[in-house]
């Protein structure tokens, strides 16, 4: 048995080459024999023929080719991440994105800077859309009766029953969520004609129906007009949650922001009055805040038309007229914001985010009043984000009710879970076809399942608002067998394309003369290169307002109730719930309760009270014959007559998360006794004519004695100590700070801020010969949204650790957001502090760590060095920020999977080790090679980590403290900047700015700078 | 006058003769165990079965079984170790001070509270490994050469400390004990036969009961109690660091060290207290542990639970002068807060319940005397309990602010703690004299 080698001699060139002329090669049968193969001569090969095999398995043979390397472009490198511009479809709001992929699959979402809407910032449920992409749980074939099934054998079955429903004139229904790109019009059209009955009827989960169709009464034309923040000076809203969920919370949030300049030698800050029920993300940046039960906020709104039509002048009928505020709400200073919206008329706008058509039509008689139109609202560019038509789902609805539809096809939402119908009203649909990706409580019931694609994986086109376009593009093959909406379509119409010519037809015909663009080529690359394009498209026609639209407003007084009133909303994370499968938004605390994996009835504190109930028990919440118990959740601000909410919790898809989590011996389910995480309120849903309905008069609640558990990341609430503990002149931390925009006016030349010096021991401890990497946060631009929460965990590979492990403040997020309440008799202020590590020029973490696993960096980094730590947790004992985080089990990621969207530039951490916020030094790292590498300096601002890439307020700016000139240099130099517990002279390499309210009195004190 | 009829009184009492003596102590050896034993050890085995069921359960697991959080890093880990290392305090104090100090009583309890500083020092060394997130390499602790280029251990990091202070603690105890156990195995060598005689004959080195090896025995004595007195000192200091030198308010202050030594040997006596009058009891050494012993050790504690009690009140009056509102705060949270009443049993057992021994009547009543000493060392494992946990809990940002509660797995691992040191201490009741045959004999009445 030889393993020795044969030495192979060549007889000629080609034979070395390895072409073996076969002449060359004398077949000596002989000579076979003489090498005989070994045991381990066999066992090589046949690891290399297994090994091959399995190669060779994992490649993917190309369906749809977008276009491979065959020769490596110069720039791209594996191992080096590249960014495609496309649009993001985790909602109908379509903002740019830039999908960072590496090594041929996307790994993480950013905003497009570029992007008109969006400016640059991903909020956290665009971010979180990534690890969905590499779901397992998507359908990976389409379905027949339940049961996987070739796409072949679907488009025959279907075609055969469509072509029945074409035949016998059947009626077709194809219900979806907006779908505002073009391109899907026009295939929808072109299939729909095939049929002689067929409609399509258009809803939004979180409706604004109410608003397209008052603008039909009052302007003519049904749309949902684009708000423009940033020209905004008076900011009066009714219950819209611009900031968190209404509409598209990212472009407001960025319009918001960029009206925002305290800073500037005129500082301006525009006065923003929120009238609302419960404690929205909008309210709690609020400079006031008038919480009001439901009707309450319709008399307000009408209170303060007829206010607004007195000043201008403007007769309006009697019943319109003003009624006095009652008692109730008397802390409502309705005078004072009239005043300032008509001190700013031309630069003021009310927003309403009520379901209810008369206070639309009040609102855009208010506005008219204000003479926003034109100025803080477009009706000529109108956004296309909210197509609903809640009337025409009425319509579906009745239709269902009498069994008279033949055909329903159902595409990007889920209306057996998220709309209040009897499950029986789909199930009698004979043909019923659902586009779910999911195996949801839609698709379960529908006939045929064609799962489309993920966005990230499939071309599409967006329309957000008119004349502004975008593309999205495939950033990897399909990872299953699922085809695009549009593929599907058009194919049961008899026409075999793909998604991208389609979209690319459509184009050429319909938006490519629209562009300017001198070949279609050119613009369709610039298109794909930027994101977008904008368009001159005409504008909508529509017209003046007509005063005779008010003849419909009927005028009811406002009956002083002491009912209840129940109010569902959408969280920031799960909104409709339609991202409730993912666990990184289940774990993202909401921005105001901190609360994770659940929902729950926020009740006031008085309520609470009344009931005696605390926080973790349950209420039972009664109507008619409906019940749902919830654990309460007790939140200030909540106005005493309201209960309210989430919407999106508690469906199917949530029961996946019964084994997320370490598994021990006291470990408990994030899912309830239903099985799923939360629950379902669809059903108190209102659906009429009128359109959905949020809100529920009159129900009644009481204390159950039972308790559920709710995992809050946050268990003290407050900026202030509990008064019974409190030392004299210490009762409020000096945490967050916060002036008024007077005061800020008045020292508008005043001395910058001054930092406490502090003796130093070792001053020649750090010096930092090249960069002194530092952040600065506007407090007052956070909204708390969270999206840097999203991107932080995305970026760093941190793990779920379920709900459980969140109860037992365990949770891993390296960037949390502090939000604490400041209560001043009635009012609530809400403060947001987004803290992660302080990168602490004497950094406590670093003098105790026994194995020097965490140290400090040449350039202002306290560096955590996961292989050398032993996990003493002495390091996070003395972290006066408390913002290290330990890894107490191994958290095995749930979905193997979803591993792939795990950054590889970011070690995966092991069970035992401490973790912490490093300023994203991959980013800071990647910059620098590549400055080195192309021999230039590193300009200002070209490292962002992924939190600043994030932000939609940019709130955050990081930056190289030494350099002077550099963005982050010239904030600490101003008056607003502060660190928190600069006083401790851990010297944190992280600056605030403090918060500015737009109010009347002239010097709130700035807390904590004048303290001991 | 009360003094001078206390020292008449003899320390050994019953007029024992030397030979009486060398029975009475190693007459539990000859002895089969008493069912009393029996009982006492396999509840001591079961104890420590639990705690190794449990270690190794959170070991294969994750720190996450016990009920620690982002806030709150350290609770019963660290709680035990600095109580266990408290215990250790008296054996070398006893051992060593109180010889250099010439106080003769102790000759009765020196073995057994040495022994008890050994064991006790075991049980305290467990929880620093063991609470660490990857024990398995504990060793990186050690500063010894290696192969990771410049990777060296963090001198400015009191843990570093800590490991230096007790592993020296540990090894001098050792050695003292050693030294002081070779001429009572000389003479248990001398009196049996078979195994025992081989065993003791080598633990005993050749011990001839001569003048010079008496001679030179008694130098290494000394010698090794000059070494061993800056110990006691040193190694609660250097635990008191572990806090003292962090800037968490109510960690950070500089009263800690005397105030740790002074706890130590406070819950060491206790603990001395505790053992001696068990052993007393079970073994029939009542002429040997006499009232006398218990008394002095009584007022040791008396004495040391007041200079505790000062700490606490120095403590609070610090923080509420200092006008520095997060320490003011610790302390106000730290009575009346969320855990206020673990300070509360703190203070009640440590300040309160030593008060009754001014009184003669009590200090006689060993019953009473047992239950004080045990009430103290609750106490004084509530002390770090409390110093540990209610200082983390709610420091300087309220966003960060948590609670604690300890899961079964760190109440089993605290359980097995106990079974350790009991079962060690068991064994050693049966293999070696409870008490030093040789030393006693010098202290006889003439």
């Amino acid at each position: 048995m030889s393993t020795q080698i044969h030495k192979q001699y060549w007889k000629a060139l080609e034979e070395r080459n390895g072409a073996v002329p076969e002449d060359l090669h004398p077949h000596h049968p002989h000579e076979e024999k003489e090498i005989p193969v070994g045991r381990r001569d066999f066992l090589k090969l046949a690891g290399f023929t297994v090994g091959g095999t399995l190669l060779a398995g994992c490649q993917r043979a190309p369906v749809e080719k977008a276009i491979p390397f065959l020769i490596q472009p110069e720039e791209i490198h594996p191992g080096r991440s590249f960014y495609y511009a496309s649009t993001c479809g985790a909602c109908s709001a379509a903002c740019g994105i830039l999908i960072k992929n590496r090594d041929g699959r996307p790994i993480k979402l950013e905003g497009n800077p570029e992007h008109p809407l969006s400016r640059g910032g991903l909020c956290a449920v665009g971010q979180a859309a990534v690890l969905e992409l590499y779901d397992s749980l998507r359908l990976k074939k389409p379905k027949i009766s339940g049961k996987d099934v070739s796409w072949v054998e679907v488009d025959e079955a279907i075609k055969l029953r469509l072509d029945q429903l074409r035949r016998t004139g059947g009626r077709l229904r194809l219900l979806t969520g907006t779908l505002h790109g073009r391109t899907a019009a026009v295939v929808i059209e072109k299939f729909l004609g095939t049929f002689p009955n067929a409609q399509h009827i258009v809803y939004d989960p979180l409706s604004s129906s109410a608003i397209s169709q008052a603008y039909e009464q009052t302007h003519g034309q049904r749309l949902v007009p684009r708000f423009h923040l940033d020209r905004a000076l008076t900011i009066a809203s009714f219950d819209a949650d611009f900031l968190g969920t209404w509409i598209s919370p990212l472009e407001f949030t960025g319009s918001w922001r960029a009206a925002r300049r305290p800073d500037a030698e005129h500082p301006l800050v525009p006065y923003h009055a929120q009238f609302e029920s419960r404690m929205s993300v909008t309210g709690s940046k609020a400079d006031d805040r008038f919480p009001a039960a439901p009707a309450e906020i319709r008399y307000l709104l009408r209170e303060l038309t007829s206010l607004l039509a007195a000043k201008a002048n403007v007769p309006i009928p009697d019943r319109l007229k003003q009624q006095g505020v009652p008692a109730s709400l008397s802390h409502v200073s309705l005078n004072k914001v009239a005043d300032r919206l008509w001190e700013t008329r031309g630069h003021s706008l009310i927003v309403a985010g009520l379901q209810d058509v008369e206070s639309q039509l009040l609102c855009n008689f208010a506005n008219h009043l204000l003479g926003s139109y034109g100025t803080t609202i477009d009706l000529e560019h109108p956004s296309r984000q909210k197509q609903g038509n809640d009337r025409a789902l009425a319509g579906l609805v009745s239709e269902l009710r009498e069994g008279a539809v033949d055909a329903l096809l159902i595409a990007g939402v889920n209306p057996a879970y998220e709309l209040p119908l009897e499950p029986e009203l789909l199930r009698g649909v004979p043909l019923l076809v659902s586009f779910s990706p999911y195996w949801d409580e839609t698709s379960q019931l529908a006939h045929f399942v064609c799962p489309d694609h993920h966005f990230l994986e499939s071309w599409g086109d967006t329309e957000p608002v008119h004349g502004i376009v975008s593309l999205m593009q495939p950033a990897l093959e399909p990872l299953f067998e699922t085809r695009s909406l549009l593929e599907s379509l058009s194919a049961w119409a008899g026409e075999l394309k793909s998604a991208y010519e389609i979209i690319q037809e459509n184009w050429r015909l319909n938006l490519f003369p629209l562009s300017g663009a001198k070949t279609f080529e050119s613009f369709w690359d610039q298109t794909l290169h930027d994101g977008y394009a904008k368009l001159q498209r005409p504008s909508v026609g529509a017209e003046n307002f007509r005063t005779a639209a008010l003849e419909a407003v009927r005028s009811e007084p406002l009956v002083p109730g002491h009912a209840l009133a129940l109010v569902l909303y959408p969280k920031v994370a799960i909104t409709d719930g339609r991202h409730a499968h993912n666990p990184w938004l289940q774990e993202l605390p909401d921005p105001i309760s901190k609360v994770t994996w659940d929902n729950y009835a926020c009740l006031s504190p008085q309520l609470a009270r009344d009931l005696k109930v605390e926080e973790g028990e349950t209420v039972l919440i009664r109507k008619g014959n409906r019940s749902l118990e919830l654990p309460v959740n007790i939140q200030p601000g909540q106005h005493r007559g309201v209960v309210s909410v989430a919407l999106g919790y508690g469906g199917m898809m949530t029961e996946r998360f019964a084994h997320i989590g370490p598994k021990w011996l006291e470990a408990l389910p994030s899912i309830g006794r239903n099985g799923r995480v939360g629950q379902n309120v669809s059903e108190w849903l209102g659906l009429t004519a009128d359109g959905l309905s949020y809100e529920l008069d009159e129900i009644k609640i009481e204390k159950t004695g039972r308790k559920h558990p709710i995992a809050s990341t946050q268990t003290h609430h407050y900026l202030t100590v509990p008064k019974h503990l409190a030392p004299r002149g210490g009762e409020r931390r000096p945490i967050i700070q916060e002036t008024t925009l007077a005061a800020l006016t008045e020292g508008a030349h005043e001395e910058t801020a001054h930092h406490e010096k502090h003796p130093e021991l070792w001053s020649e401890d750090h010096i930092y010969p090249e960069h002194h990497w530092g952040l600065v946060i506007d407090l007052d631009a956070c909204t708390g949204c969270s999206a840097c929460v999203i991107a932080c965990q995305s970026e760093n590979n941190i793990p779920v650790v379920g709900k459980d492990e969140v109860r037992r403040q365990r949770e891993m997020h390296w960037l949390r957001i502090d939000r604490y309440y400041y209560e001043e008799g009635a009012r609530v202020d809400v403060a947001y502090q987004p803290m992660m590590c302080q990168q602490c020029g004497h950094a406590p973490c670093e003098t105790v760590c026994p194995v020097l696993a965490t140290v400090h960096s040449s350039e202002g980094l306290n560096q955590q060095v996961y292989n050398r730590c032993v996990g003493t947790r002495y390091c996070a004992n003395n972290c006066p920020y408390k913002v290290r985080r330990f890894n107490w089990f191994d958290y095995a990621h749930e979905d193997r999977l979803q591993n792939l969207s795990l950054n590889p530039d970011v070690a995966v951490r092991s069970r035992g080790i401490m973790e912490k916020c490093t300023f994203c030094v991959q980013r800071i790292q990647e910059a620098k090679i590549e400055d080195r590498r192309q021999n230039r300096p590193l300009l200002d601002g070209e490292i962002q980590p992924a939190c600043q890439q994030s932000c939609p307020a940019q709130a955050i700016v990081f930056g190289d403290m030494k350099d002077p000139k550099s963005r982050i240099s010239q904030l600490i130099k101003t008056r607003r900047h502060y660190r928190v517990l600069e006083e401790t002279n851990v010297r944190p390499s992280v600056g605030y700015l403090s918060i500015v309210r737009n109010r009347g009195e002239h010097h709130e004190e700035t807390e904590g700078k004048s303290h001991a | 006058m009360l003094e001078a009829r206390e020292i008449s009184v003899p320390l050994i009492g019953g007029h024992k003769s030397l030979a009486q003596v060398t029975s009475d102590v190693c007459s539990a050896m000859d002895r089969r165990p008493t069912l009393w034993w029996w009982l006492a050890f396999s509840i001591a085995l079961l104890a420590l079965g639990v705690g190794i069921a449990a270690t190794s359960y959170q070991v294969a697991t994750g720190i996450g079984t016990w009920g620690l959080n982002r806030t709150v890093g350290w609770a019963f880990d660290i709680t035990n170790f600095v109580f266990w290392i408290g215990i250790g305090h008296a054996g070398t104090l006893i051992s060593a001070i109180l010889f250099l100090l010439r106080q003769r009583w102790r000759t009765s309890v020196n073995r057994s509270a040495e022994a008890m500083t050994i064991f006790a020092v075991i049980c305290a060394g467990i929880f620093p490994l063991i609470h660490m997130g990857r024990p398995w390499l504990a060793f990186w602790m050690f500063p010894y050469p290696n192969y990771r280029g410049p990777l060296w251990v963090n001198f400015r990091s009191p843990l570093v400390w800590d490991f230096f202070a007790i592993s020296t603690y540990f090894t001098i105890s050792l050695v003292f004990w050693y030294i002081g156990l070779i001429p009572d195995c000389a003479t248990i060598r001398d009196r049996s036969r078979g195994w025992r005689r081989k065993v003791f004959g080598i633990l005993s080195l050749g011990w001839d009961g001569s003048y010079r090896t008496w001679l030179r025995y008694e130098t290494v004595y000394l010698l090794l109690a000059g070494l061993a007195t800056p110990l006691v000192i040193s190694v609660h200091t250097i635990v008191s660091w572990d806090f003292a030198t962090s800037i968490i308010p109510g960690w950070h202050a500089t009263i800690f060290p005397p105030y740790f030594v002074a706890g130590a040997i406070f819950s060491g006596m206790a603990m001395v207290l505790t053992l001696m009058i068990l052993v007393r009891k079970t073994m029939n050494l009542q002429d040997y542990i006499t009232h006398r012993h218990v008394d002095v050790m009584c007022k040791m504690v008396l004495f040391t639970s007041g200079i505790v009690s000062l700490s606490y009140f120095t403590e609070f009056f610090t923080a509420l002068y200092s006008n520095n509102p997060y320490e003011q705060f610790t302390f106000i949270n730290r009575a009346f807060g969320p855990l206020g009443w673990s300070y509360w049993i703190m203070t009640s057992c440590n300040v309160l319940v030593p008060q009754f021994l001014w009184f003669k009547a009590v200090r006689r009543n060993l019953v009473v005397v047992f239950l004080i000493s045990i009430l103290v060392n609750v106490g004084m494992w509530f002390e770090r309990f409390v110093i540990i946990v209610t200082s983390l809990h709610r420091d300087f940002l309220p966003s960060s602010w948590s609670t604690y509660s300890p899961t079964t797995i760190e109440i089993a691992t605290l359980v097995g703690s106990f079974g350790l040191f009991f079962t060690l201490f068991l064994l050693f009741c049966r293999i070696l004299p409870v008490i030093a045959i040789g030393e006693v004999k010098g202290v006889l009445e003439e």
